[in-house]
């Protein structure tokens, strides 16, 4: 079933759709922008920065408060059903995933503080290695996954779904490597642990936007291919479901 | 592209595309209006009724085309749809209320349990009494409360002596939960209760023969919210008893008080599927544009 | 503002909507006073004939309901009543009761002699004193041989003197009443032995030539044999039809060209019915003339379409969700109109029926057709008694020239209206008690 583009009978619902959408990927590109500072802030090792980061999120808690509120008055006035409900409730779920990759990124600043604080020595740049890669991963998933939200794309999706597999790799191998590091010379053990907790970070916020592309494809679809174990597995299911249903 | 994407891609392509097993479901040849189908299930495991190729012409005018639909025992089914789409149509035909309007035909079969309701064997009167109807505006008789209720049971002969009628009316207008409010003024008329007393009155009137099925033709619009909710929730506890088919102008009426939807365009039977689907994830756009407001 | 669809009404941009209103307000009050003035106009005007017709028909009427007697000294002697002694009530029946009369007019003005004198002195009493002894006498045998002061119907040109009807001015050969008559009144009069009474007779008798004698009770009585066959057969049949006509008849071109003919039929001149009746129920199946059954089977035919139509509107305005609520519970046809229409529609019925009564009560033209204008002194005691009815009787007594008919006219007019009114009232007590309110 795809989602239907026509106009709405009563236009002011359709305009408090749009502005909800809107608000949702205002909130999407600020908590890019956060995900992009964060990691130029560590690169560049710019306290300052980062305690901008932080600083923030209160922005992005502030508009999901804002989106939330909007969404349970559309609800509670425009008893949306089909499409109209799951767009809101997806907006909705996508508001919650984004606030949540928001902490991310605070979190990433805030160990950005940790290692630079003067205190200690500065890390070896390959305690650092893997950071940078995996934040762009991550930042990719997330433009990607707004961007799919803005086409309703399920094919762009998908492909978020699977890029998260990516994402996973990279920690595991990322954290053997840490790992590594630590049993080699344990003078790394203060800064690998606060290396893990970054990617760590960064490796949530690729599952966060993974849900968003699951939010997208219930969205599109109706269907709901969240808590599946397997990825492979569900999105299998979810091809036999739709073969089934038209041989009953 | 992966091999998973391409899958989907499929399924997605096939699921978008008219259907061509719906039609073979059912024994009764479907001819194919406009390339449309009726989307979903239209089948159940304990039909109640079997409508199979019901075509109704009011004169030249082809009012239903080609509805096939199962009406499942104990089930609430609701039939939605724009106005003049043939659903109050489709209702009156289960019943043969249709009968009364002489330009009207109805082609088709319509089984109920198993008997053909539009056989020369099936008597109307009696067809009746086995599917009961509630109308859109509450209509007692201009009589007491007792004589509304004692009515059908009287004509039909179900009862014998005077205190089995008071029993069978006093049962029934517990059932219809109207008991309570109406029992010390069983003599006034019927028509001096509130609006959504009368329609419980019209449903207990209606129980009072034992129908089978019950058939509510747009039941609340004219009651207020509280009296809706009243018949609403009556709705579901008759549900144990009698099948339902109801009628209905409000969207949310059919999802909160129906099992199974189905919604009708233009004399088409679009879709029909659980109404949790119906309202979540309807498959037909038409559907989908008329239950979130986009329909003309 | 450049849009040419700003443009095309620049004036109502510039002005204020109240201007534009209040310039036109003036004119538009003004329409509405003068179109209420009209109406007013047009009511008292109606309402002023109304008055006038009813003021015209009570004044020359009332008079009518009064009679004038007078009182005679009777000597009920046995030699005249009952010559042979024997109490034989045939001879007591036969008896010139009329000759006591003479004899007590003779004791009252024992002055006047001869022939033409005496001629006018009995002119004084009606002919109908004679038969009021007899029946006194009958009644109480026990009178024969006693005196009585006894109060006799004056006769009408005695009445019509004594009501002030006759101009004593005029000369003697222009009125109907001689110098000495009018003596022998006043004197009457002033002894007291004048009296004006109520005048039961009018109720109680029949048509009869003389004024004082008639009365409308054999029209009535013919009116209401008329109406009861009218009642009897149009109501029955008038409601059968309309309900078969609205609830069962298919629509086709038949019903359709039923209805219009039931239409027409309610429009056609009443004397229309009257030929029809003298042709088909008289000359063909040989009924009596002046029967009240023909006069009934008549009315009938005239009644039927408007009973019918009246019938078919009731029917159509009970509101068809009775109708299905009585078909949805399995009730069959005829138990839907049985059960619930009919009881609905009746009031309706019934008063579309007594309208048509009413208007049948007034009938007279298709009467005329049938032999009921014939001058008929019994009053019918059966279907198929000659009989006239209460409108012809009317017009009967119209005809007369006697001024004493003139008020009875009137006085039958006001009886009739009576009826009219109370049967009207009756249709609107009806309609309120029972109407039912959906």
């Amino acid at each position: 079933m795809a989602i239907s583009h026509d106009a709405h009978t009563v236009k002011q619902f359709d305009l408090q759709l749009a502005n909800l959408r809107n608000l949702v990927l205002e909130m999407g590109g600020l908590v890019e922008d956060q995900i992009k500072r964060a990691i130029k802030a560590l690169d560049e090792e710019d306290m300052t920065a980062a305690r901008e980061v932080i600083a923030r999120d209160r922005l992005i808690n502030g508009m999901q408060v804002k989106i939330d509120e909007d969404c349970i008055s559309l609800i509670a006035l425009r008893q949306p059903v089909s499409s109209d409900l799951r767009t809101v409730m997806a907006l909705f779920n996508t508001v919650s995933e984004l606030e949540r990759i928001g902490d991310g990124t605070k979190k990433v600043a805030r160990m950005t503080i940790q290692i630079y604080d003067g205190v200690s020595s500065p890390p070896s740049a390959r305690l650092l290695r893997d950071v940078t890669p995996m934040a762009e991963l991550a930042a990719e998933m997330l433009h990607n996954g707004l961007d799919a939200l803005v086409r309703l794309d399920v094919e762009k999706a998908l492909h978020i779904i699977r890029s998260d597999d990516d994402l996973d790799q990279e920690f595991q191998s990322a954290l053997r490597r840490l790992i590594t590091y630590m049993m080699e010379d344990s003078r790394t053990i203060g800064h690998a642990i606060n290396v893990i907790f970054i990617i760590k970070a960064l490796e949530r916020i690729g599952d966060h936007c993974k849900n968003i592309a699951e939010h997208i494809v219930y969205l599109v679809e109706g269907k709901n291919i969240q808590q599946r174990r397997n990825l492979d597995m569900s999105l299998a299911t979810f091809a036999q479901e739709k073969q089934q249903e038209q041989q009953p | 592209m992966s091999t998973t994407t391409i899958e989907i891609k499929t399924a997605l392509d096939t699921m978008l595309k008219p259907n061509p097993h719906v039609g073979k479901q059912s024994s009764v040849e479907v001819t194919d209006y406009n390339n449309r189908q009726t989307v979903g299930k239209i089948t159940v495991d304990h039909p109640k009724m079997i409508c199979r190729g019901v075509n109704v012409y009011y004169g030249e005018k082809h009012a239903l085309k080609n509805v096939g639909i199962d009406i499942g025992a104990n089930e609430v089914i609701a039939f939605i749809g724009p106005s003049g789409c043939g659903k109050s149509t489709f209702l009156r035909c289960l019943n043969r209320m249709n009968d009364t309007i002489p330009v009207c035909r109805v082609v088709g079969q319509i089984k109920l349990d198993n008997d053909d309701i539009y056989d020369k064997s099936i008597d109307v009167v009696q067809l009746r009494a086995r599917v009961g109807m509630v109308f859109q505006k509450p209509n007692p008789f201009p009589k007491s409360i007792y004589e509304n209720v004692a009515y059908g049971p009287r004509i039909h002969g179900m009862v014998n002596t005077k205190p089995e009628l008071d029993d069978l009316v006093r049962a029934s207008l517990e059932r219809a939960g109207l008991i309570k409010e109406v029992e010390k003024r069983l003599e006034e008329p019927g028509t001096s209760l509130s609006g959504g007393q009368q329609q419980r009155l019209c449903i207990a009137r209606a129980i009072a023969v034992d129908p089978e099925v019950i058939l509510m033709d747009e039941p609340c619009s004219a009651l207020d919210p509280i009296a809706t909710a009243k018949i609403e929730e009556l709705i579901d506890e008759l549900r144990e008893k009698y099948t339902i088919v109801i009628v209905t102008h409000s969207m949310q009426q059919a999802a909160r008080v129906s099992q199974r939807t189905a919604y009708f365009h233009l004399g088409d039977l679009i879709e029909v599927g659980e109404t949790d689907q119906i309202f979540t994830n309807p498959k037909h756009k038409l559907t989908e544009d008329y239950i979130t407001g986009r329909f003309g | 503002m450049n849009k040419p669809s700003d443009s095309a009404a620049p004036d109502f941009r510039n002005r204020d909507i109240k201007t534009i209103v209040n310039a036109g307000l003036k004119r538009r009050h003004a329409a509405e006073r003068r179109f209420r003035w009209y109406g007013l106009i047009a009511i008292s005007l109606g309402l002023a004939f109304v008055a006038l017709m009813f003021g015209n028909i009570i004044s020359k009427g009332y008079p009518a309901f009064w009679q004038t007697y007078v009182q005679l000294p009777i000597r009920f002697d046995p030699t005249v009543i009952d010559p042979e002694g024997h109490h034989d009530p045939k001879a007591i029946e036969s008896a010139d009761y009329a000759a006591l009369v003479r004899a007590g007019l003779r004791d009252l003005f024992p002055a006047v002699q001869g022939r033409t004198e005496l001629r006018a002195l009995y002119d004084l009493v009606s002919s109908d004193a004679a038969y009021e002894l007899r029946s006194r006498v009958i009644a109480n045998p026990a009178l024969i041989g006693t005196s009585q002061e006894v109060w006799l119907l004056a006769s009408a040109t005695v009445d019509t003197l004594v009501k002030g009807n006759i101009d004593r001015t005029l000369d003697e050969t222009e009125r109907p009443i001689k110098d000495n008559q009018v003596g022998w009144i006043d004197k009457l009069q002033a002894s007291g032995k004048i009296e004006k009474q109520f005048n039961t007779i009018l109720f109680t008798g029949g048509d009869s030539r003389e004024p004082e004698q008639a009365g409308i009770r054999g029209a009535l009585m013919g009116s209401f044999y008329t109406l009861l066959i009218t009642f009897l057969l149009s109501f029955p049949m008038g409601v059968a039809t309309a309900v078969y006509l609205e609830e069962f008849a298919p629509k086709n071109r038949w019903t359709d060209l039923i209805e219009v003919n039931i239409n027409n039929l309610a429009a056609v001149p009443s004397i229309v019915f009257g030929l029809l009746g003298l042709a088909v129920f008289i000359n063909f199946f040989g009924l009596p003339r002046s029967a009240p059954l023909v006069g009934g089977l008549v009315l009938s035919l005239m009644t039927l379409p408007v009973i019918i139509i009246a019938g078919r509107a009731a029917l159509t305005s009970v509101p068809p969700s009775i109708r299905e609520a009585a078909l949805g519970m399995g009730a069959s046809k005829l138990q839907m109109v049985g059960h619930h229409v009919l009881p609905l529609a009746m009031p309706g019925m019934l008063t579309g029926a007594i309208i048509g009564m009413a208007r049948a009560l007034g009938e007279s033209a298709p009467l005329l057709m049938i032999g009921m204008v014939a001058f008929i002194v019994d009053v019918p005691k059966g279907l198929m008694d000659p009989a006239t009815v209460l409108p012809v009787q009317i017009y009967l007594w119209a005809d007369l020239p006697e001024r004493a008919f003139v008020e009875r006219t009137s006085a039958a007019i006001m009886v009739l209206l009576a009826f009219m009114v109370l049967m009207n009232g009756l249709a609107i007590i009806l309609r309120k008690r029972f109407e039912r309110r959906w």
